[in-house]
């Protein structure tokens, strides 16, 4: 008797401490209760949505919720935030948490793998397009092929680029959003205040150093204006690479990071740090901001490699630019070329929601959702049809980049894409710090070739 | 009247038995109560600790478990030349840092100890940095050092000098991070300061008393009495600076820029682990850094013998 009662007392005592122990862990409990509910409303999502599909969108009196991270913020907030409204508008049974992520894309997606790893993953992540083959290489993602069969989505509304980039073996794990491309941006009002004109622009790399010799105006070990940073912005080195005429990958699928021209475009670099201290150079872009900071807005910088989303931000923080584009010189003034890379939204493995996140995607990346996005955003759309309606093709900035899509690159397919774009950055880094190009070269080589091994 | 007392005293096997008993019940509710600690201590330390040493023979992704490569990821770090410039850079930090750390601490600690008036206001101000949380400062220092229009630029351009780029200038990155980091040793002024009030007045009446000068006090009774809170801060300061991360992290947008001067050692496990998709590889440095900073403190614990001066002894 005694017995029974002191067990049930030490159990009570037992139940209780652990009960405290778990409301310590209070945040955790309160998640995964709450990742139950969703689920639990996912599956009506399953049932709503597939009303929608049926033409019965907003039947379904159950709200499902599904979350999307993003790293936008300024004009392409603004834009994701319209795509968002509008899609809420039309599948009223669908809400659509948006969650702003620091750090998302251009290698850099901490977050997503440790909230995948941990089965806490959002429904939808904006993501850098370049990654998508890294990702679903690792399982990370979901093969939407099935969904998209299922909607009738296939290639003929994209860019072929984009659309490969989407692919890994045959499956289809993201849907593209956005393209882009690069061009030099100018000052005409610093070409007229230097003597230069402003109607003919350099067109090989020769005249691009002298041009940006002329802008330059340095105090001491100050720059009151500087000419041209061949890295800055998105003077990323496979633009350089490629407008020097080099190769990252070749048909085989080999990497040819130190490709001899390549080489070539890591020593113009390399020199051209030199020649402008890079020290001096640091000062100068470490003290800059963004927006109506932005060097090339205030007017510091005279020319800069950059994208087209330039156009809207000029608008905006710089109304009164007097500015121009010409394409990424090359060594010999012909056979220009760019780079195109741009985002994606993907369905991360784990995803509670999967037919309301497909929606989602759907939409986002469909005429409705790629001409409000676009608009707003000036990224491009990767439906050739989106960009004409916009009027791009006659708008006198845009049209150069239209003009140049067409022979545009875009990075190579493969599982590294991570690591090749993080090593590149590097190299490129310590090339203008005075380290050896070739040799730089040959080890992103090395270490991208042996990690593709293994 | 003895006998009487202890009469109704049960046997002493009895009092045995229910001694031995009533220990066994206090060592059931002792472990009972501790449990939620116990069981904390085992889940979310032991099993991480013990599975990243499993991991590092391993080439575990975080999304893939990978395969079993035995000493393999050791072998490679061995070679791995990004792998060295982050310890180098490391064993700089530590080597500039802790050192700095404890003559500065120390230095502010007796200053911090005079008798003047309104001293906890100044200890409070020494104290207030500590408060900020890491990336803040970060971002604060970023722009006290900002090249263009930072403070610290502005001060030199008054007196005629053009400063450096600081934290673009390979030469001044790492300089400019043992600045920043030094304006954080707070923590380390109060347990010195703690130390120098456990410190008895009776040496320093003896020394009076013998006519020492200032000089002399500091010498032969201060800093050899400090000599324990000196230890105890010289082996915090190192574990500590070994694991640098934060503030290079927040800086330079985790890339380690210029030319990878500020890619500390942690950064780049982290970079293999949670970027690369190495978290076998990351793990393999962990292991080596754990080695390293045991190696480090039993070598100071073992040396401490000759220079740590207790009271009382």
């Amino acid at each position: 008797m005694k017995g029974i009662k002191k067990g049930a007392f030490l159990l009570a005592i037992f139940t209780l401490i652990l009960s405290v122990a778990l409301a310590g862990c209070g945040g955790n409990g309160n998640n995964s209760s709450g990742g139950d509910e969703n689920q639990a409303a996912g599956g009506n999502a399953e049932i709503s949505s597939n009303t929608a599909d049926t033409g019965n969108a907003g039947g379904s009196g159950e709200k499902a919720t599904i979350t999307v991270w993003h790293a936008m913020t300024e004009l392409t907030g603004e834009a994701m935030d319209a795509v968002v409204k509008a899609f809420e508008e039309k599948y009223p049974n669908i809400k659509v948490n948006s969650v702003y992520i620091a750090q998302q894309g251009e290698g850099k997606n901490e977050k997503l793998l440790a909230a995948i790893a941990g089965g806490n993953a959002p429904d939808v992540a904006y993501f850098d397009r370049f990654e998508v083959a890294t990702w679903a290489a690792q399982g990370s993602l979901t093969d939407i092929s099935g969904y998209a069969e299922a909607s009738g989505v296939n290639a003929d509304n994209f860019y072929p680029f984009a659309w490969e980039e989407a692919n890994y073996e045959g499956k289809l794990y993201a849907m593209p959003t956005t393209t882009d491309a690069r061009l030099v941006y100018y000052n005409k009002d610093h070409f007229k205040a230097a003597g230069l004109d402003p109607e003919n622009p350099p067109s090989t790399i020769q005249e691009l150093e002298e041009a940006a010799g002329k802008l330059t105006i340095k105090d001491g070990k100050r720059f009151k204006q500087i000419g041209f940073i061949p890295w800055y912005n998105q003077g990323w080195f496979y633009g350089w690479g490629w407008s020097f005429g080099g190769e990252f990958m070749d048909v085989e699928g080999n990497v040819t990071a130190n490709d001899p021209k390549n080489v070539e475009a890591l020593t113009w670099i390399a020199n051209y740090a030199k020649k402008y201290n890079i020290e001096d150079i640091a000062s100068f872009t470490d003290s800059q901001g963004t927006t109506t900071m932005d060097p090339f807005f205030t007017g510091q910088l005279s020319m800069q490699v950059s994208g087209p989303w330039t156009v809207p931000q000029a608008e905006k923080f710089n109304p009164d630019l007097n500015y121009g584009v010409f394409p990424m010189p090359t060594p010999t003034g012909d056979n220009y070329t760019t780079w195109s890379g741009g985002w994606a939204t993907v369905m991360p493995k784990g995803s509670k929601n999967p037919e309301a996140a497909w929606e989602f995607m759907k939409f986002f990346s469909g005429e409705e959702g790629q001409e409000i996005f676009s608009k707003i955003s000036g990224d491009f759309s990767i439906n050739d049809r989106v960009n004409e309606k916009l009027g791009y093709k006659e708008h006198p900035i845009f049209k150069e980049f239209i003009k140049v899509l067409p022979v545009s690159h875009a990075r190579p397919v493969m599982t590294q894409g991570s690591l090749y774009w993080n090593e590149l950055a590097n190299a490129v880094d310590l090339a203008t710090r005075g380290e050896d190009p070739k040799a730089l070269l040959d080890k992103v080589n090395e270490n991208v070739t042996k990690a593709l091994n293994q | 009247m003895l006998e009487k007392k202890a009469a109704p005293m049960p046997p002493a096997t009895q009092i045995r038995a229910k001694n031995s008993k009533k220990l066994r019940d206090d060592a059931l509710y002792g472990w009972l109560f501790a449990s939620p600690w116990v069981i904390g201590l085992l889940v979310f330390f032991a099993v991480p600790l013990i599975s990243s040493l499993y991991f590092s023979f391993t080439t575990y992704s975080i999304l893939q478990p990978g395969e079993f490569v035995g000493f393999r990821n050791y072998a490679e770090l061995m070679s791995d030349s990004v792998f060295w410039k982050s310890f180098s850079n490391t064993i700089y930090f530590v080597v500039f840092f802790v050192p700095l750390s404890i003559f500065f601490g120390v230095a502010l600690a007796m200053l911090l100890n005079m008798n003047v008036r309104g001293m906890s206001i100044y200890r409070t101000i020494f104290f207030l940095p500590t408060l900020v949380p890491a990336v803040a400062m970060a971002v604060l220092w970023m722009w006290l050092l900002n090249p263009g229009f930072g403070l610290v630029n502005g001060m030199l351009d008054v007196i005629g000098i053009q400063g450096p780029a600081w934290l673009g200038s390979e030469t001044w990155s790492k300089p400019s991070l043992i600045l920043m980091s030094l304006w954080g040793i707070g923590q380390s002024v109060v347990i010195y300061l703690a130390g120098l009030n456990d410190i008895s007045q009776d040496y320093y009446e003896a020394g009076d008393i013998d006519g020492a000068s200032w000089f002399h006090k500091m010498k032969s009774i201060t800093l050899p009495l400090l000599t324990p809170v000196i230890f105890f801060n010289l082996v915090m300061g190192i574990i500590g600076a070994f694991q640098q991360f934060t503030l290079p992290y927040t800086m330079t947008g985790g890339r380690g820029t210029p030319a990878d001067s500020m890619k500390f050692y942690v950064m780049y496990l982290y970079d293999n682990g949670f970027k690369f998709f190495k978290m076998g590889y990351a793990s393999a440095m962990a292991w080596i850094l754990f080695i390293i900073v045991m190696a480090l403190t039993a070598l100071i614990f073992y040396n401490s013998k000759k220079w740590v001066h207790y009271q009382g002894e």
